[in-house]
């Protein structure tokens, strides 16, 4: 019962942390655009991530290190560093851009401009790092999160042809607007494939000192929990291609076109809803993102961390959210346009994919790590797989950028 | 146990579990017709730089000379035979709090993070 209890909690948690704005927008762009077409992208993002996440999850139950600790001691400081740099540059733009999602809703929610809006939401933020627990935060804003459903309860009153979006879910050649498809396609890889998300998750493991009796809630909630995140991705993109695509929205290139999603269906309370999904997809995500990032130097370098630890048991760690969600929301506050900055970051992120997954071929592969809890045929062909795409999407990225950017 | 596969880079933790950082290094002792002995581990980011090449060196000796005097501008050394276990984390039979090693993390608590109601 309580494992039961673990396990809904577990999952409420993922799929709060898989829809952040880079997921909400690029769905909603793909389906504006390309209506169903895009949505194997999106299937094929989620199936990578549970994988991911289930790994990460195991590697910190049986061996009791996160991903970060794993990777400096598995490879050494010389190796960490890449990994290091390329996730806190990535972090940062992500973290920017989902303090740009939150600003962006309370804009649309009182008509002051979002730029105003940045520093209060990444005080906000702070504050709530700074006096809460990893409960509170891990619990509390996902369970908010679950306001984001109302994308697939709008997604199948639209009743769409279920027909069409099963042809969707398979890989098919655009026939319009070639470089954008691309682009498009790897952006929301970008957006599921977060290395955040599965460098939280180890940290989260340890922060709830999973031993090896939660393998099986931690699969559970790795595929369960993601695959709700991407149910709601894919239910984005649905009401994007059957709202915007039918009143002819093709280009969502500005922010305020997104909330005329659901007032077809839901009338003045579709606003609302979708304010509030943008505000807390966001705001959750944000939390996460600056708690990572002192995760991560904290892991990198052997400080103290914990977000249950008050603030001046670990100086270091506290420093670096503080830092980091006040610098991220500089660029918000400087007029710089949250959606332009979202899809770019989100590029950025499956470029960067190679440089987190490569260490988990090696990491969930050693026995003095993981013991019997090795990766099967399956686990490594995914791993192997994701690191092929990674290759692919940091080769295509950077001319994708240039030919096919918004 | 091979000394750059399981203990470079590992968790270390004094007596009481505080994390105190990672093994940046390793000190051995050369002496003559003997083989080499470890005799300690450095901690801190100056140990780190050097992992990195000559010139990174010494930016953060001089870095760290500047920032916090002439004390500083050298590793913080555990000496071997402190060590007490060998596990997920190095554990030294030691009190980070009687060391230098958290100097920084102090003056943060003291001057910055001390400071902002709440800590």
């Amino acid at each position: 019962m309580k494992k039961l209890l673990e396990i809904s909690l577990g999952v409420v948690t993922s799929v709060g942390g898989f829809l952040e704005v880079g997921s909400m927008a690029t769905a909603a762009q793909a389906g504006a655009l390309f209506g169903f077409q895009l949505i194997w992208a999106v299937v094929l993002g989620t199936i990578c991530i549970i994988f991911l996440v289930e790994m990460a999850g195991r590697f910190a139950a049986v061996s009791h290190h996160t991903i970060a600790d794993g990777i400096r001691e598995r490879f050494g400081f010389n190796a960490f560093i890449w990994p290091l740099l390329a996730v806190l540059l990535v972090n940062f733009l992500v973290l920017s851009a989902e303090i740009g999602g939150v600003a962006i809703a309370a804009e649309l929610a009182t008509g002051i401009s979002f730029q105003w809006w940045a520093l209060p939401v990444a005080f906000l933020a702070w504050l709530l790092l700074w006096k809460g627990t990893f409960g509170l935060i891990e619990k509390g804003v996902s369970m908010l999160g679950l306001v984001t459903l109302c994308f697939v309860v709008a997604a199948v009153m639209l009743r769409p042809e279920w027909k069409e979006v099963a042809v969707g879910a398979v890989p098919s050649l655009p026939h319009h607007d070639t470089a954008k498809y691309w682009f498009m396609t790897v952006s929301i890889l970008g957006a599921s494939i977060s290395p955040y998300l599965f460098m939280f998750y180890s940290s989260g493991a340890i922060e709830d000192e999973w031993d090896k009796s939660y393998l099986g809630t931690n699969r559970a909630i790795a595929g369960l929990g993601m695959s709700f995140g991407g149910t709601i991705s894919v239910g984005v993109l649905i009401v994007a291609a059957l709202v915007l695509g039918a009143h002819g929205v093709n280009e969502v290139d500005d922010y305020n076109q997104l909330p005329l999603m659901l007032i077809p269906i839901f009338g003045f309370w579709g606003f609302v809803l979708f304010v509030a999904s943008l505000a807390i997809a966001c705001f959750g995500a944000a939390l996460e993102v600056a708690l990572q990032q002192a995760y991560l130097l904290a892991q990198g370098f052997g400080w103290n961390w914990g977000e249950d630890l008050k603030p001046r048991d670990d100086p270091g760690f506290s420093l670096v959210y503080t830092l980091t969600l006040f610098l991220a929301a500089v660029p918000i506050a400087l007029g710089l346009d949250p959606l332009k900055l979202t899809i770019f970051s989100m590029a950025l992120t499956a470029a960067s994919l190679p440089l987190t997954v490569v260490p988990f071929l090696f990491l969930l592969n050693d026995e003095r790590y993981v013991g019997q809890h090795r990766n099967g045929v399956f686990s490594n062909a995914a791993v192997i797989f994701v690191i092929a795409l990674g290759f692919v999407l940091a080769v295509v990225t950077i001319p994708l950028q240039i030919f096919g950017g918004t | 146990m091979q000394l750059l596969r399981d203990i470079l880079d590992k968790q270390v933790v004094d007596r009481e579990q505080v994390k105190i950082g990672k093994v940046d290094s390793i000190v051995a002792e050369l002496g003559p017709g003997k083989p080499p002995r470890v005799t300690a581990v450095e901690l801190g980011s100056i140990a780190l730089a050097r992992r990195l090449g000559s010139a990174p060196a010494r930016w953060t000796a001089k870095l760290a000379a500047r920032l916090s005097g002439r004390r500083q501008a050298r590793p913080h050394r555990i000496a071997w035979n402190k060590v007490h276990d060998i596990g997920v984390d190095i554990e030294f039979d030691i009190d980070v709090r009687r060391t230098r090693i958290f100097a920084w993390q102090d003056w943060l608590r003291e001057h910055v993070v001390g400071r902002i109601p709440g800590a």
